[in-house]
Parts: structure tokens; C-alpha cells; sequence
């Protein structure tokens, strides 16, 4: 089979299929295979080492790179005779801005994500003093970043919308502020204002949100002055496009109107059978952790595929409850809950990494720290399951849990139940775990919104009606495993 | 036959109930006034009507209030115990009897005076109805005695009519029995060697019982709360202070500034006294030996979990209910290691009504102070006995030491507290009262061991931690309780006699006669354990030493060796615990006996 | 049991009370009572009962005795302060306490072999004097920190967990403490707040003697078939008489219900009221010697009678008995306690 791009989609096509014995190539129009991972993260956020030692266990499993040979043409492809395509490319196109003095002052404006695939590259050594970068997503944060690091003294981000609509993860904007980094919001683009092609401001509009008769949020102009903002160079990273040039509409597969591939969600599988997307070119731009998960999908469709199985046909991830309790009071996890503050990441000195954009930020936690800030976990993996017909309703889980999660009370509709819980359960989006048919004709309520899994209820038990249980998620891999027949160690939940 | 003035002993043998004891106090009472110093003792049953008891009253100008031993009068008015009253007249001595009904002369006695009075004759003669016939016959003898003893009758009638003040109807028919009774001497009886003379030996002095005392004491001391329960003989404690309460303590509104409760049991007096001392209340109970025993948990739990109590312990003899009529100081180690575990208690030794006072309102001072409990142990014999003694003295001045207590201003200003933290090292922490600071300074109690903080803790670490702390406690209290009072001989002495509480009269009129007849003795009563360092240097700085006790055991001997860890041989015991109150007699003759027999062995070894 | 402490953590919607406290401000440590003990529930109808009232913690007493429920002062309230004192004395140490001091609020908390057995004496005689506390009882039948024995209000014929029938009759504190005197008498069971929560804080706010017998069952010894003190048997003989509502401060416009019969209201001194809804219609709870007819009645029948069962509004307390100064004792200092020395030369003088 092949894989188009070495990006993580693909690599984790070729990391599954490639252990199963089947016979991977991989092409990829640059040298090293990575793809977005190499080109358009930053250095000071991922070494080039880690990438290398990381992409090597993959490409040691036997695969085939064919290293700087981009796919021109996806007819072609299919005439070679592969069992199965995968097509991992990314959506390499950012999105441009087109509004007046766009086009002038072209030589200080650049879209986002190739300038950092240049810097990556070491074409780009500097930049301007004032840089304003546009746009709120993580590419927008490794640029206004990147650009600190590259003479920009003063640089700014704009944002149309409000900060916490921003895309980026909000680590991410804290490391930005944190570097004096100013993110300036509400603030929609009008023009590049130049002097003859030589950038020196962008004019903005104010805009404040609303909530049009429909329900939807709109930006409308405050009607105050338009602000400006005095630059050097632009850095555009408002998203980004997609678009399959090299992939022949004659070869039957569709896409939709929005230039995406017409998919199967599940199976990641395209109008023509044997080909399959993932990644960014699956479903538009997301992140690395969905790029895996599509491969591991496609992964599973090809091999059930290529098994003569139907792929729609697939078995649940695996899940377990395993329970916790080892004495009176004590479990096989921490549950003691610490009131510590989150622990900050140990940062390399900013003298360092403010001159060598190569120089890794985040130190990572010691052994010490690590073991301190793994304390705080809440352990979300370990479930308060109760078995109704072993309680007494003494209300002793009640009368222990800090969070007033639980509750016996009559049952009814869930609107008038949330009110009447010993605290309101006030998280919509989050249901109510409810037994129902106690002794005394009341229902165990529990809210499990603000659940610290502290155990204290199940401690506090004297019946073991309530236990804690860790639950562990086994997803579907590609192998035996997923195939039809093939039955699981592992108890399947219903 | 015996001729003394101002210096004999008249005990009167009376049926309990009969309305003699009042008769016989005004007498005692009447050779007070005439100047001259008596010390009278009440030798009662445990009982209301009909067994016998007895009233003696020593009178001595020159002030010995110590029982003396033997009779030289007795007033013998109960058939009952005839016999044994008139064996017990001294040679020589006076036996004064109701002659209505004539007696065998084998009855009395060859080397005796008999002395008869038809009392019951008179009484049938002049009263109609027989209880009045029954009281007035006391008060016929009483007139009959001042005749024969001297004593001035004007006295009498004064204390008459003082007696019955406002109740002209009982006062005149008293006086004219009174009357009757002395004419009816004179008309009739010779004189005796016997006499009672004018003279000036009281001075300022005040005669009073120490239960009483206590009780004022605890009035002025500040006390608040007294719970307690019947007990002979203590219970006029808790009635002193009752009386003494309401006369001081009743606002013009008629409300009362202290709470007194007659508890269930002993057990409850002290709970309430623990509550109210815990609360930041000075409470205090009486009681007596068996009241003590039931006792024992809370006092345990007191000196455990620190907090202030007072118990005005009036001892009686025992064990078990014992002698509850009689007197002994034989509560000794039962108070000082009262309850289980490694317990002590600070036990102070009145030795007499003055002390009794001042040692009460100072006992409730110390409990604050130590936050522990305080026993004052007074005896039978001070308890309820009227006693000659300077008066009671109060200075203007004095304020109640609370003790270490942090109030709300401290607690807001953010003072560190930890319930059980020496942070001065005397051993003594600082508490606070309930109820004093929303957010700080509240504590739990309890007599399970506990960390400086006062959580439960069952570790070593935190148990020697605490009672090594209330070990430096009980050596600070070594200096804040009433420190020893010496006597020395005139010239240096190898011998030295410790003594406490009730014994001290006997003691200073033994060392006196003796003085006189040429052995010196330093002598030290001590008032307080634990005991001051002074007490041990005593002991070593004398060749003799003798400690007198009035029980059996030699208890604050025992307590006196295992503190300082004394040689046992270098004290010798001097010990009275028949019932009644040791004597001047016992203790010259035990000392005279132990030294002789000790320039025996000696002169036997040379 | 538990041995890690309560998270400080807490649901959003804690709100403080009028006097700031919210309802984590009433808990004391963490329990170390077994897991399903009734009295933890107690515990925690205390601590709801305190919050709604809006006290502040430190006009608390809490005072208890020896075993496990005596333990549970140390579990609520833990800004208070507390008196752990000796087995079955607690009545005379609360009382002791509230001689000193009549403005704090004393709450007694003690257990079946507590109070009905050795320290029975003085239950009989605090509930006699009308000191004004709160003394509750967690009543479970059993003697739990020795492992099992019965205790002196177990039922006759009731079976303990090896299979022993007792044979002696049982001690029914409420019924005694009606006989005694006791100005507020009530009985609860520790598997239903909303029962218990009202009739603590109507008892907090009753001046006088207020006594509440709590069945709490005991899950280590007493819970079994067999048992009348498990959470089965209660449940199954609960007989309530009536349902209370403690209204704190009656609003004057508000009419009262119609008398159909089936409401009373009591007036409080205090000037609360306590709205009761009969359950059962012939049961009067100020009528002493009615309520102890009822309950002997009934409890011959095996039924559990439960609610308020006595209430006299009038009651006067201890204090009042005694008839003692409004300032507390133990503020009372030097100059108002010594009558001094002027007085004592008096006294002198009528000595000689």
C-alpha cells in the first residue's frame, strides 16, 4: 500500500499496517518524513531530534520513504497497481487576507504557515521590529512566538473575535503572554496601510459581539473609531485551506463543496474504494492527536479491507472496570486530593530561548516535580459505580462527599431532579447517574460533574454499594483484533 | 481533789437530740468572752436522736487549743455511758450528774467529787411541757456550772439573749432557767477546785469551725458554682458558702451571683465542678473520704486534661465508711494520687479555721493558676470543731489570678495557641474558655492522651511529651503553694518534727513542754504538697526526725519518702488515729519514748 | 473509617449562612467511626441543623461521655469547643458547664450504654433540673467499641449478631425522660435527615431540657435480621406522628392554616414556631401523659413511635430555677464576686 505525505496521518497508517507485515511506501515531497510535525512546528517547541528518534521507530519497522517525491498526480497512482491509498498530504495552503493594500505591500506580508515552514527551513533569519500576527490558533501563537525570537521587539497578535473564542489552546496563549506577547481582540482587519509598497500600519474596526434573533453570535462595528497599528511585517495565520490540485476528479473521487473529500466518517474510506484520507486532508485542519487517531481508523478499514472483511463492520474499542479496593481504606490509586496549584513547566532561560530559536523552551518536570504534579490528578479514569441492591440507605456517602455529588431522593424529571439534589446539578451537558428502586422507594442521584473520585463514598460504604472502579479504554488496532471472528481478551461492553 | 484555774478540761455526756449541744457551745463560749482561750470538740454519732454523744472543752489562759487527754469535770447526763464517764475522770477530778434519780454508790467513784443536781426534779417543777422540760434542763446545768466554775452570768445572759435575738418568747424562759439553775447551785453545792477567772487572752481572736471558714473562703476566693452532695463531715461547707453566697452575692433584684446544686452523687458534684471549670467557672465541692473514692475518674480526668477544680476534702476516719463522726488525716495518699495512671494533685493543710479561709480562696487561685485540681484538706476536727483563731483577713487589693487564659483581644491578635504547649516552660499551657473567638482558639478535651494541639494521639512520642510536661508542672506548683512555717528550738537541735493540719496545737504545747523540760525541737508544719524544697532540707539537716500523722500508715510520710527519695529510718512516724484528735500527752510522751530508747541502743553500743 | 481528610474542595453552590459560615464550617475532623455508622448521620444532621440556624460555631458546647457515639463531637463542629469527658457523666459536666456560662448552647451527645446504662443516674437528674441543652442520644442497642454486647435499650427477645436472645427488658429513655420531666422529647432515626434535621434545631431553639432519642443503627454489631435497632427493622415499625417544620421567625402577615385539626403550631419563647403536620390524628404533643400512653401503646405493638413527641413552650430552665444573674457566671470578676474586707471585719465581729 501507499501512503501520500510522511505527516502523522500517514505515519501512523504506515506504523500499523508496516507491524502487521504488509509492505509500506511512503512518498513525501521532503527530504525527512514528519511533515507538519517538522515543517511547521516550531524548533523551540519540538527539537528536530525528537522528531527524528520518534519517526524513525516507524520508518525502522520496515517502511518504504521515498523521500522528495511529491505526488503529482493521483490517476497515476492508482494505475500502480496498490492494494490500498492512503492520502495523509495536510492541507498545505493557509488562508489569505485579501483587503486593500494586500497586493502593494506583498513583500511584508506573509500567510502564517509557510513563513514558519521557512524559518523552519532556515531561508527566514529575522523580521521586522513591529510584527502584528493575525488570527488565534495555535499556528498564529507559533508565529507571533517564532517572530519574538527573530528580532520582532514588538509583536502583537489581533484577534476578530474575543480571547476566549480563540482557537489556541489555552497553554499556548499563556506562553505567548507570558513571552509579552499582547493579544489584542474584537478587532476585525480593514486594510494594509504602506507608503509606496513599505508597510507601516494596519487600520482595524472595533466590533463587539451580539447575539442576533437566531441565536448565533455576530461581530457588529462599535461605531468607534477605526484603530491602527503600526508594523514592519504581517504574519496572516487566520486558518487554513485545503485543496487536492493533483488529485483528478475523473478518478472518482468526490469531494464536497467546500473542496473536501467526500468520506465515510468511520472508515475514512473515499468514493473509491481503495483510497483513503486522513489528517488534516480528511476532514479540514485539526491537530496531530486527530491526524493519529484517522490513521489508526484507516489503518483498521484497510486492513479489514484487504482481509476481504466489511469494514463497516468493527468492533468497539475494548472497555474495563476494574475495581480499586484493596483494604478498609485503601486503593490501588491515589485518591488523596491535594489542594496544590497546578506546577508551572521549568522554561529554559529567556536570554537563551529569545536568541536561538532552535533552543527548546520547556525543560519538562524533573522527577520530583513530575511526581507532584502527577499527585494532583484527579483520577477521572476511576469510576464511582454503585450496585443498588447492596445499599442501606444509612447516607453515609452522602454525609462524606465533599462535592455534594450524591443524593437519595424520589426520582423524576431531570429538569425538577437537578434542582432537587442535596446541590443543584447546574452542568447540563453532563447526566446525572441515576439508580433507581431503593427500599425506600427513593433513587441514588449523583452528579457527577464536580466528582473529585476521592473514594471517600465508597470508604465510607459499609456494603460496598459503592465501589471505585478504574476504567480503561481499549481502542480498535489494526490486526487480528479487529477482524470479524477474532474475539477479544477483554470483556466488550454492550 | 484537782485545783486549777483557767486550766482544766469539762466534758459534757449528752443523749444526741436532746438539745444539749447549743447549751453546751454558749458555755464554751461564755468562758471566751470572759477572756480566757477554750478549745471545745464535738465527739458526735452518726446518728439524729438517742446515741450518746459528748462536747469537751478544754479551757487554757494560757492557749493551748490542742485536745489535752483526760477529764477533770464531767457533766455526766447520759445513763447510757455512765460507766465509762465516770471511769474516764481524772483522779481527783469532778463528776456533775442529774440526781433526780438516786444511783447505788457503786455508780461512782471513792477518789472523785460527786456533784448532784435534781435537774429533772426542777424542770418537772417549774415546765409543763415535756419538750421544753427536755431543752431547758441544759440550760438549768448551764446555770448551775457558772455558779460552780465562776463564770460571770452576766456573759451568759448576754449570749442569751443574743442567741435569741428577736425571739423575746424563747429568750426570757432561757434566762429564767438560767437563773434557776444557779441559784439552785449556790443554794445548794459547795464549791470545787475548779474555777474560771477573768483574764485577757483572746484578744482580737475569732472562734469559729473551719467548715464554715471554707466556705467564706470559697465566697471570697470568687467561687461560683458549687455542686456537692450530704457528707459528714463536710456538708456544712456547702452550707457556709450557701449562706454566705446569699448574704454577699444576692443582687437588689434578688438574683444570685452563684449557683449552688445538691448533686445526685458525688460523682455529679465533681462533673459539675469539672464543667464549670472547663467553662471558666472557679467551682468548687466539699466532701469526705467516701465521696473522694467516687470521685476518682473525674479528679483523674481533671489533672489529665488540665482543668481547675477545688475540693474542700473534710476528712473523717476511714476506710470505707469508717468512722464518719471521728477524725483522722488518713486521706492523705488517696487525695495526692487520686485515680489511676501516674496521677498527683496539689493537696494544701489547713491548720485551722483562719487557714481554712485563706487556704480556700487560695485554692481556687492555684487550680486557675496549675489548671488541676486542689484539694484543701481539712479534717473533722478543724471542720467541726469552733476554733480560736486570728481573723479572717482579706487584702483590698487582691485581684483572682485566673491563670494563663487567652481572652478574644489576644486570639484576634493572632497569638499562636496550642492547648497543651509549655510555652514558658513551667509546664503550665494557656487555654480559653468556650465561646470566646469565632475562628480561633477552640480546642477538644478529653482524658484520652492527646498532641500539643489537643488531637487525639495515641503515639508515645506525644504521651511523654504531656506528662513530662505536667511532671515540670507539679515542681512549678512546689513554689506557688503555701510554703512550710518553721518553729526552731531556742539553741540548735538534732531533733526535728514535721507536722500538718489539725495537729498543730497538740504540736506547739508538746514542743512547748518539752522546751520546758529541757529538749529543744525544731519544728515544721507543713501546708502544701507537693512539697517545697525547704521540706526535704529540713529532713536532712536534722539526726531525729519525726513526722506526726493522725492515721495509721504514715501517708505523707510515704509521700514525703517517695518525692525526695528519702531514707525511711531517718523518719520516725508519730502516729494517732483512734478518732479523736491527737494530743500534747501522745506526741511529748511517742517523742520522749523514741529518743530514749535511742540513747539505750546507743549507750548499749558504747 | 476513613483516615484521609475530607477534601477542602467543595460544590460551587456553598453558600455561607447569615452569619458567614457555610455549611463546611460546622464539620469537625474526619469520623473514625465504621463505615455506615448511624451516628455519622447524626453528625451531619447536626452540622445542617447549626448551618440553617446561622449559630456561630463557638456559641457551641459539645460535650459527650465514653464510646462511639461520645466520639462524635469530634466530628462536627470543629470550631467549637469540645469536652470528651468519662463514661456516662456528661449530663453533670454539661451542667457544671452551663452554670457558667447560660449564653452558649450546649449540646450533649451521648449513647444507649452511655446514658441508659451506667450513667443512667444522671440522666435522670439533668433531665429532672431542666438544664437547657440539647442532650441527644444515638441509640443503637449495642455496645459497639467492646464489640457487641447488648445494651441496656435493646429490646427483649431481639437477637444479637451471634445469635444471643435478650432477655432483659428493655429501658425506653423516652418514655423515661416524659416521666422525668424533660420539656422536649423526640425521637428520630439517623436514616432520615428530614426528620431529624427539624427536631434538632426545634430542640436548639426550646429553653429547658430537650431530649432526642436517635435509633442509629450499628452496621459492625447490630444490624442483622433479628435486630430492632437495623435499618431494615426501623424502617419497616417507623410509626412518625407528625411531620415539623421549625418556622424561626413567624412573619405576621402570614395567616395560619385553617384549623381542619390537622396542624399545630407551637410558639417557642424565642419567638419561633414549630409547625407540626399530624401523621397520626389523635396524637397531641403537649399532652405529657397522653404522649406516654400513646408510646407505651404502640411500643407494646413492636412500632417505633418517632417525631415530636412532647413539647412544653413555657418551660422554664435551670437558670431560672436557681434563679441566678443574667451575666454569665464566669464573666463575673473580682468586684462582683468579693465582698471584701470591710465586710469581713463584720463578720469577725459577730465571731467572738
Amino acid at each position: 500500500m501507499v501512503c501520500v505525505g510522511a505527516g502523522p496521518a500517514s505515519l501512523t497508517v504506515a506504523r500499523d499496517l508496516a507491524a502487521l507485515g504488509y509492505e509500506v511506501i511512503v512518498y513525501d515531497g521532503e527530504a525527512k518524513a514528519g511533515g507538519f510535525i517538522r515543517t511547521q512546528i516550531p524548533r523551540f517547541r519540538l527539537p528536530e531530534s525528537v522528531i527524528d528518534e520518534e519517526v524513525g521507530y516507524i520508518m525502522n519497522l520496515g517502511v518504504e520513504f521515498r523521500s522528495g517525491q511529491r505526488i503529482e498526480s493521483m490517476r497515476e497512482l492508482l494505475t500502480q497497481g496498490h492494494d490500498a491509498i492512503f492520502v495523509g498530504c495536510g492541507a498545505p495552503r493557509g488562508r489569505d487576507l485579501d483587503i486593500p493594500g494586500r497586493v502593494e505591500a506583498a513583500a511584508h506580508i506573509h500567510i502564517g504557515i509557510d513563513w514558519l515552514a521557512s524559518v523552519s527551513f532556515g531561508h527566514i533569519h529575522q523580521v521586522g521590529r513591529r510584527v502584528i500576527v493575525l488570527g488565534g490558533g495555535n499556528t498564529a501563537m507559533d508565529c507571533c512566538r517564532s517572530a519574538r525570537r527573530m528580532g520582532g521587539e514588538s509583536v502583537t497578535v489581533v484577534v476578530r473575535s474575543g480571547f476566549d473564542e480563540m482557537k489556541a489552546s489555552p497553554w499556548e496563549k499563556e506562553d505567548a503572554q507570558h513571552e509579552g506577547i499582547p493579544i489584542r481582540n474584537y478587532l476585525v482587519p480593514v486594510a494594509f496601510i504602506h507608503i509606496e509598497g513599505q508597510l507601516c500600519a494596519m487600520q482595524f474596526q472595533k466590533v463587539r459581539p451580539e447575539i442576533d434573533a437566531n441565536g448565533r453570535r455576530q461581530l457588529l462595528p462599535t461605531g468607534e473609531p477605526d484603530v491602527e497599528i503600526d508594523c514592519d511585517e504581517v504574519l496572516i495565520a487566520v486558518g487554513q485551506e485545503n485543496a487536492f490540485p493533483w488529485i483528478e476528479r475523473e478518478t472518482g473521487i468526490e469531494f464536497d463543496r467546500w473542496g473536501l473529500p467526500k468520506l465515510d466518517p468511520k472508515t475514512h474510506q473515499s468514493t473509491v474504494p481503495k483510497v483513503f484520507f486522513g489528517g488534516d486532508a480528511a476532514f479540514g485542519p485539526k491537530n496531530i492527536i486527530w491526524a493519529v487517531a484517522h490513521g489508526h481508523e484507516a489503518a483498521v478499514s484497510i486492513d479489514k479491507m484487504l482481509n476481504g472483511e466489511d469494514i463497516q463492520d468493527r468492533p468497539l474499542p475494548a472497555t474495563v472496570m476494574i475495581s480499586q479496593k484493596m483494604g478498609i481504606h485503601e486503593w490501588s490509586y491515589g485518591n488523596d486530593i491535594t489542594n496544590a496549584a497546578r506546577n508551572k513547566v521549568p522554561w529554559a532561560p529567556a536570554a537563551l530561548t529569545l536568541n536561538n530559536i532552535k533552543v527548546e523552551v520547556e525543560l519538562g518536570f524533573d522527577h520530583d516535580l513530575a511526581m507532584k504534579e502527577a499527585e494532583r490528578c484527579l483520577n477521572c479514569d476511576v469510576q464511582t459505580v454503585f450496585t443498588l441492591d447492596k445499599c442501606i440507605e444509612c447516607d453515609a456517602c452522602v454525609d462524606i462527599c465533599p462535592m455534594d455529588c450524591i443524593s437519595f431522593v424520589a426520582n423524576g424529571e431531570e429538569a425538577d431532579l437537578r434542582q432537587r439534589l442535596t446541590a443543584p446539578a447546574l452542568n447540563l451537558t453532563q447526566d446525572l447517574y441515576v439508580a433507581d428502586g431503593l427500599k425506600t422507594n427513593r433513587a441514588m442521584v449523583k452528579d457527577e460533574d464536580l466528582c473529585l473520585h476521592c473514594g471517600l463514598c465508597a470508604e465510607r460504604c459499609p456494603t460496598g454499594a459503592w465501589d471505585m472502579q478504574k476504567f480503561l479504554l481499549e481502542m480498535t488496532h489494526a490486526g487480528p483484533g479487529c477482524r470479524s471472528g477474532a474475539g477479544l481478551p477483554l470483556k466488550v461492553a454492550a | 481533789m484537782i485545783q486549777a484555774t483557767n486550766d482544766f478540761v469539762i466534758k459534757f455526756a449528752n443523749v444526741n437530740g436532746s438539745g444539749s449541744a447549743s447549751a453546751n457551745e454558749l458555755f464554751a463560749k461564755a468562758i471566751l468572752r470572759m477572756g480566757v482561750p477554750v478549745s471545745p470538740r464535738n465527739i458526735f454519732p452518726s446518728n439524729i436522736q438517742g446515741l450518746p454523744t459528748w462536747y469537751e472543752v478544754r479551757v487554757s489562759e494560757a492557749g493551748h487549743l490542742g485536745r489535752r487527754g483526760g477529764v477533770d469535770l464531767m457533766v455526766a447526763m447520759n445513763p447510757q455511758t455512765w460507766a465509762t464517764d465516770v471511769a474516764e475522770i481524772e483522779s481527783g477530778g469532778y463528776l456533775f450528774y442529774d440526781s433526780t434519780k438516786p444511783l447505788p454508790p457503786s455508780a461512782f467513784r471513792e477518789d472523785i467529787q460527786v456533784i448532784g443536781m435534781p435537774l429533772t426534779m426542777l424542770c418537772v417543777k417549774h415546765y409543763n411541757d415535756p419538750r421544753q422540760r427536755q431543752l431547758l434542763k441544759n440550760v438549768l446545768y448551764l446555770g448551775g456550772l457558772s455558779t460552780l466554775l465562776g463564770i460571770e452570768p452576766d456573759v451568759v445572759e448576754k449570749l442569751l439573749a443574743e442567741q435569741y435575738q428577736g425571739k423575746p418568747q424563747l429568750a426570757q424562759p432561757n434566762i429564767d432557767a438560767f437563773r434557776l439553775g444557779r441559784q439552785w447551785a449556790a443554794d445548794n453545792l459547795q464549791p470545787i477546785g475548779l474555777k474560771v477567772r477573768r483574764a485577757d487572752n483572746v484578744g482580737d481572736r475569732i472562734f469559729v469551725d473551719g467548715n464554715t471558714a471554707a466556705g467564706l473562703g470559697c465566697v471570697y476566693g470568687g467561687a461560683t458554682v458549687c455542686a456537692w452532695y450530704p457528707i459528714t463531715p463536710s456538708t456544712s461547707v456547702a452550707e457556709a458558702f450557701e449562706k454566705y453566697a446569699r448574704k454577699f452575692r444576692t443582687t437588689a433584684e434578688g438574683e444570685k451571683k452563684y449557683a449552688i446544686v445538691q448533686a445526685e452523687d458525688e460523682i455529679a458534684s465533681i462533673g459539675m465542678v469539672v464543667g464549670a471549670g472547663w467553662n471558666g467557672s472557679r467551682a468548687f465541692t466539699a466532701t469526705s473520704g467516701p465521696g473522694v473514692s467516687l470521685m476518682t475518674e473525674f479528679i483523674g480526668l481533671a489533672h489529665f486534661a488540665e482543668i481547675p477544680a477545688t475540693i474542700i476534702n473534710v476528712q473523717r476516719g476511714g476506710p470505707s465508711t469508717g468512722m464518719p463522726t471521728r477524725t483522722q488525716q488518713a486521706d492523705v495518699l488517696a487525695c495526692a494520687y487520686a485515680s489511676h495512671g501516674d496521677t498527683k494533685h496539689v493537696l494544701l493543710f489547713p491548720e485551722d479555721p483562719f487557714e481554712a479561709f485563706e487556704q480556700s480562696a487560695a485554692a481556687l487561685d492555684l487550680a486557675d493558676r496549675l489548671q488541676t485540681p486542689v484539694f484543701v484538706m481539712l479534717d473533722l476536727d478543724i471542720g467541726m470543731n469552733q476554733r480560736l483563731c486570728k481573723p479572717f483577713a482579706w487584702d483590698e487589693q487582691r485581684q483572682y489570678d485566673r491563670g494563663k487564659v487567652l481572652d478574644f483581644e489576644e486570639l484576634e491578635s493572632g497569638r499562636p495557641f496550642g492547648r497543651y504547649r509549655d510555652v514558658d516552660g513551667d509546664g503550665i499551657p494557656f487555654r480559653t474558655y468556650p465561646g470566646t473567638h469565632p475562628k480561633r482558639g477552640a480546642f477538644f478535651t478529653r482524658g484520652t492522651t492527646k498532641n500539643v494541639d489537643a488531637g487525639y494521639s495515641e503515639r508515645g512520642p506525644d504521651y511523654l511529651e504531656n506528662v513530662h510536661r505536667l511532671v515540670r508542672k507539679f515542681v512549678t506548683a512546689r513554689g506557688l503553694v503555701p510554703q512550710p512555717v518553721v518553729t526552731s528550738a531556742r539553741q540548735p537541735t538534732r531533733v526535728g518534727v514535721l507536722f500538718y493540719g489539725s495537729t498543730s496545737p497538740a504540736m506547739h504545747e508538746s514542743a512547748q513542754r518539752l522546751a520546758s523540760e529541757g529538749l529543744g525541737i525544731d519544728l515544721m508544719r507543713i501546708r502544701a504538697y507537693p512539697f517545697p524544697e525547704s521540706v526535704r532540707d529540713f529532713v536532712l539537716a536534722h539526726d531525729h526526725v519525726f513526722l506526726v500523722e493522725q492515721n495509721r500508715d504514715a501517708q505523707l510520710r510515704t509521700l514525703l519518702i517517695n518525692e525526695y527519695g528519702l531514707n525511711p529510718a531517718h523518719i520516725q512516724p508519730i502516729l494517732h488515729y483512734d478518732g479523736t484528735p491527737i494530743t500534747a500527752r501522745f506526741i511529748s510522751r511517742a517523742i520522749r519514748d523514741h529518743l530514749d530508747r535511742i540513747a539505750d541502743l546507743e549507750g548499749r553500743a558504747a | 473509617m476513613t483516615y484521609l481528610a475530607k477534601p477542602k474542595l467543595h460544590h460551587p453552590s456553598l453558600k455561607p449562612n447569615k452569619v458567614g459560615f457555610t455549611r463546611r464550617d460546622y464539620e469537625g475532623r474526619i469520623s473514625t467511626l465504621c463505615a455506615g455508622c448511624g451516628h455519622d448521620s447524626i453528625s451531619a444532621s447536626i452540622i445542617q441543623a447549626c448551618w440553617e440556624l446561622d449559630i456561630e460555631p463557638h456559641r457551641v458546647a459539645k460535650l459527650s461521655g465514653i464510646g462511639c457515639s461520645s466520639k462524635t463531637p469530634d466530628y462536627f463542629l470543629g470550631q467549637s469547643h469540645g469536652f470528651n469527658t468519662v463514661h456516662g457523666r456528661m449530663p453533670s459536666v454539661l451542667t457544671g458547664a452551663y452554670l457558667a456560662n447560660s449564653e452558649l448552647l450546649y449540646m450533649g451527645v451521648s449513647g444507649d450504654g452511655d446514658s441508659a446504662s451506667i450513667g443512667i443516674g444522671q440522666f435522670v437528674h439533668c433531665m429532672r433540673r431542666g438544664v437547657n441543652m440539647v442532650y441527644i442520644v444515638e441509640n443503637n442497642g449495642v455496645y459497639g467499641l467492646t464489640k457487641g454486647q447488648f445494651s441496656a435499650t435493646a429490646d427483649a427477645g431481639s437477637k444479637s449478631k451471634k445469635g444471643v436472645v435478650n432477655t432483659d427488658s428493655p429501658i425506653d429513655l423516652v418514655s423515661l425522660a416524659l416521666q422525668l420531666g424533660a420539656s422536649y422529647v423526640a425521637r428520630s432515626f439517623s436514616g432520615d435527615k428530614t426528620q431529624l434535621v427539624p427536631l434538632i434545631k426545634a430542640a436548639i431553639h426550646h429553653r429547658g431540657a430537650a431530649f432526642i432519642d436517635v435509633i442509629s443503627p450499628c452496621v459492625a454489631f447490630n444490624n442483622h435480621a433479628g435486630s430492632t435497632k437495623s435499618y431494615d427493622y426501623v424502617r419497616e415499625h417507623n410509626d412518625s406522628v407528625n411531620f415539623l417544620d421549625v418556622i424561626e421567625h413567624r412573619n405576621p402577615i402570614e395567616a395560619t392554616q385553617p384549623d381542619d385539626g390537622s396542624l399545630i403550631e407551637v410558639a417557642q419563647h424565642d419567638g419561633s414556631v414549630l409547625r407540626l403536620r399530624k401523621t397520626d390524628p389523635d396524637y397531641d404533643p403537649r399532652d405529657r401523659i397522653g404522649a406516654m400512653n400513646f408510646i407505651a401503646r404502640h411500643q407494646a405493638q413492636g412500632e417505633v413511635v418517632t417525631g415530636l413527641l412532647y413539647v412544653d413552650p413555657d418551660a422554664r430552665d435551670f437558670h431560672q430555677h436557681l434563679g441566678t444573674v443574667e451575666t454569665p457566671l464566669n464573666k463575673l470578676g473580682t468586684a462582683d464576686l468579693c465582698p471584701g474586707g470591710t465586710a469581713l471585719d463584720k463578720l469577725n465581729a459577730s465571731l467572738r
